[in-house]
């Protein structure tokens, strides 16, 4: 039995501690929305935040997560600028690499509200995404980052 | 207030469980489909107007393409439509394709009519009903956004849909003029947004049902082989493991979990049968391809005596391509619920041919049709690859087996050994010049697999293995096009832009070369070529003039085009290129993509993003991809062998959309083969290199400086 604190509740699993955490969030909770890509921790599809900290949940085993505070893209309020930025650009084709390409945008601006097109581009490169929609990501965090000045 | 997400929330949509919408009825498979609003639409008491959709949404905006065109027809407000999957059954078949299917770009073009016809006979029906409630004559009510309206009376659709329903379907109905439409031509936010942003859209992987078990497949390491002895008996002593057995394609490990199933597969020993493909490594297949062109071929075109003109012309050129096994590397890998029972067969899986999955699902369960759901989650991409429908099979052969509802999951590493590669290819072209430079002879010959007879349908001259040569626009007096066959058991099937993906490249870039050797502009030469088709002819001009042809590029030190019709469409693009001599890694900056579809875009922004998409993935498998093999079988299993283009690479896609009068073109692929060629083709003029073989990785482009 493993204790996960996840999107701000608490869940106990019925897995064990090597478990890859993608799984336990995806089939033994049934947050859907954290994608299987490569189980390598290569295409970033997997990514959720552990402590603020993007992490591929697809080679992180669950017992090292315990007790720790895991947001996935369900945790990431509707109304943050990255998913309304991504929703005014149109943002998604297939949608399938999206949620993990959104939790890495947000932890990037959470720590980097000012992140050069350089960095931006830095960070994002470590997620693939077959729809080509590459460009259009770069404008939404570009975009998200006028929403959060306009907040501030 | 209800918002559309909140509706899909009650209906059980988000949660993947009731993709059948209520109030539809399913009809009997030999009903005769016509236009029958009761089957496509429904409007709800509190005005929701619900559209099946037969098309799958897997990424190109299929799902708001076809619901604004009904939308806009109907006069209804955008933010209250929702789409729902057409379940597989023959009144949602694609009459112009005679099956269920989503493909060759054609999603737009086959139904536009009937979605215009279906919504304008909807509005036709809610103005009859309203008409006899309140007795006034129809022409002086008014249907807008969603109510009709008289003096002070007013109602929504909703309000009056239960009963106009009841009336007679219309015969004749009046279309809109263009001035009037809403959304057509202009756009609309895309319906599939904001489930995608929050991550609630259900994908294949996703579907949840009760009692559902686990599978995964051990899969032969080599194409062809069977198990020839299982040693289970560790696999199944592996937590939450409840059953190992053989099915067609292998062996399938079933569990109470995913990571139970796939822990149980490591555990598993199987022995296979020798593989008839063992010895082909990337040398062997490489030498077979090439030793196939020399084989006599069928020939698909000859105009004039392209042969003997090669023979006596003094400029001439040849080339020899090489092109590789390309993997569709949908983000999503195959995966599908399956539950197969007694009496009754249910399918939730990302697929883009609901009429092949109902038919394999009838061979396998034996059940008639009436007994079989097929429902369609979002596909995780689909490029082709899941048109193909091997791995409903396999979790229907699970689920057959075990009686208990499946969730087949394919690795990244299964997804490669599955197959269904778009084809390796052996080219040779020879062209030849007159003393003025024009061209006067190409001959073209092709070892290529056939993909059609792949999928079903076998010709002596297959479609995709000559498509985009057989039939270009060039006019060229003598012309040669020859196909050999090759029947290697390595599975191949249909890959963004099939045919045209090779023979754009090889075409394109010897048009070029033939240019450099006529001292001509590959820009006029291709004006030249086409000087009777007005509208290849705009695109290029297009593309050249706001690429700056002739100029320094804008950005990078060199410079290619490319023109390519396919799916209707013509596309030319251009290329700004930099070569890194050092390393011979390219970099390209910029394509600048002029695209032609017809005289009707229905959504501009879908269009610029299938532009962008195509770009992206055809410059991706310039550069980086191919399907590597070892004696032993394919061993690019993952990204980190077969690698994708990152955001650091893909270029800044620029696009002009040109129209013209003709029938409509398609927009998913033809944006894609030109940017390889376009690529190559800066790098001939730039550096002086000739490109005959993908990718054009940074050793490969080394070796040729």
């Amino acid at each position: 039995m493993v204790e996960l604190y996840l999107n701000g509740r608490r869940y106990k699993v019925n897995a064990e501690e090597d478990t890859p955490l993608l799984w336990v969030i995806r089939e033994h909770i049934g947050f859907t929305g954290t994608k299987f890509g490569c189980g390598k921790g290569i295409c970033g599809a997997c990514t959720v935040l552990v402590e603020e900290n993007p992490t591929r949940s697809c080679i992180t085993p669950v017992g090292s997560v315990k007790g720790k505070r895991i947001i996935t893209i369900e945790g990431i309020p509707s109304d943050h600028p990255v998913k309304r930025a991504w929703i005014e650009l149109d943002v998604p084709q297939c949608g399938y690499c999206q949620p993990g390409q959104i939790v890495e945008a947000y932890a990037l601006l959470k720590k980097k509200p000012k992140a050069s097109k350089e960095e931006i581009v830095s960070v994002m490169s470590s997620h693939l995404c077959r729809c080509g929609t590459y460009g259009r990501i770069l404008k939404a965090i570009q975009r998200a980052q006028k929403l959060m000045e306009v907040k501030a | 207030m209800i918002t559309r997400r909140d509706l899909l929330k009650i209906s059980g949509l988000g949660l993947g469980i009731a993709l059948l919408p209520d109030g539809f009825m399913l009809v009997k498979a030999s009903e005769n489909p016509q236009i029958k609003p009761h089957l496509w639409a429904s409007i709800t008491k509190d005005n929701y107007l619900v559209l099946l959709i037969n098309k799958s949404e897997m990424g190109q905006g299929v799902y708001t393409g076809l619901s604004m065109i009904v939308a806009d027809e109907l006069d209804f407000p955008w933010r209250r439509v929702i789409v729902k999957p057409a379940p597989a059954k023959d009144i949602y078949i694609d009459k112009k394709m005679g099956s269920q299917l989503t493909g060759g770009s054609t999603s737009i073009r086959n139904m536009y009519e009937f979605l215009r016809l279906l919504g304008a006979s909807m509005k036709e029906m809610i103005l009859e009903s309203a008409s006899r409630e309140w007795k006034v004559p129809k022409e002086k009510l008014q249907a807008q956004m969603g109510y009709v309206s008289y003096t002070n009376k007013k109602a929504s659709y909703g309000e009056l849909w239960e009963k106009a329903l009841k009336l007679p379907i219309p015969t004749k109905v009046r279309l809109k003029d263009p001035s009037e439409f809403l959304y057509i031509g202009k756009g609309a936010p895309r319906i599939d947004t904001e489930e995608k942003v929050e991550g609630k859209a259900i994908f294949g992987i996703d579907v949840r049902r009760k009692d559902m078990v686990y599978a995964v497949v051990e899969r032969p390491p080599y194409f062809g082989a069977k198990p020839q002895s299982v040693d289970d008996s560790q696999a199944r002593q592996m937590k939450d493991v409840l059953d190992v057995f053989t099915i067609s394609s292998g062996v399938a490990v079933c569990a109470k979990t995913v990571e139970g199933a796939l822990k149980g597969r490591e555990k598993l020993r199987v022995g296979w049968t020798k593989s008839p493909l063992e010895g082909f490594d990337d040398e062997r297949l490489s030498q077979y391809y090439l030793d196939m062109l020399k084989k006599k071929g069928v020939v698909a075109r000859k105009d004039g005596d392209p042969i003997l003109v090669l023979e006596k012309a003094k400029r001439k050129t040849s080339a020899v391509y090489l092109l590789p096994y390309l993997y569709h590397a949908t983000m999503e890998p195959m995966a599908c619920v399956v539950d197969v029972k007694e009496d009754r067969c249910i399918i939730y899986a990302p697929v883009q041919a609901q009429t092949w999955t109902l038919q394999t699902a009838k061979r396998i369960t034996g059940l008639p049709e009436d007994k079989i759901e097929v429902y369609t989650t979002y596909l995780g991409g689909g490029f082709g690859r899941k048109s193909n429908v091997e791995f409903v099979k396999e979790a229907l052969e699970i689920s057959k087996r075990i009686k208990k509802p499946v969730k087949l999951i394919y690795t990244r590493e299964d997804d490669v050994k599955s197959g269904w590669y778009r084809p390796m290819n052996a080219t040779r072209l020879e062209g030849a010049l007159d003393e003025k430079g024009r061209v006067i002879a190409i001959y073209h010959k092709i070892a290529v697999p056939a993909v059609f007879e792949w999928a079903g349908r076998p010709s002596q001259v297959d479609r995709a293995a000559v498509e985009g040569i057989e039939n270009m626009f060039y006019e060229i007096p003598h012309v040669h096009v020859e196909f050999v066959k090759v029947d290697l058991p390595i599975p191949v099937w249909f890959w963004r832009s099939v045919g045209s993906t090779h023979n754009a490249f090889t075409l394109e870039t010897f048009i070029d070369r033939l240019a450099k050797i006529g001292n001509r502009d590959p820009v006029e030469l291709r004006l030249e070529l086409l000087k009777n088709h007005e509208r290849a002819q705009k695109v290029i001009q297009v593309a050249a003039e706001k690429a700056g042809w002739g100029k320094r590029p804008k950005h990078g030190d060199a410079m290619g085009l490319a023109y390519h019709y396919s799916f209707g469409s013509h596309v030319a693009q251009v290329a700004e290129v930099s070569l890194d001599k050092n390393s011979g890694q390219i970099r390209v900056h910029r394509v600048v993509c002029a695209i032609d579809i017809g005289p009707l875009v229905v959504h501009p922004d879908l269009l610029i993003s299938q532009v962008e998409s195509a770009v992206v993935m055809g410059l991706s498998a310039a550069t980086k991809e191919k399907v590597s093999f070892s004696k032993n079988g394919p061993i690019s299993l993952n990204f980190d062998t077969y690698p994708l283009l990152t955001m650091s690479e893909a270029p800044h896609v620029e696009v002009h959309i040109v129209k013209s009068e003709g029938p409509m073109g398609g927009v998913g692929e033809p944006a894609l083969p030109p940017v390889a060629p376009a690529v190559a083709n800066a790098l001939l003029w730039g550096y002086g290199i000739q490109i005959n073989n993908l990718p054009m990785t940074p050793e490969s482009i080394r070796s040729l400086l």
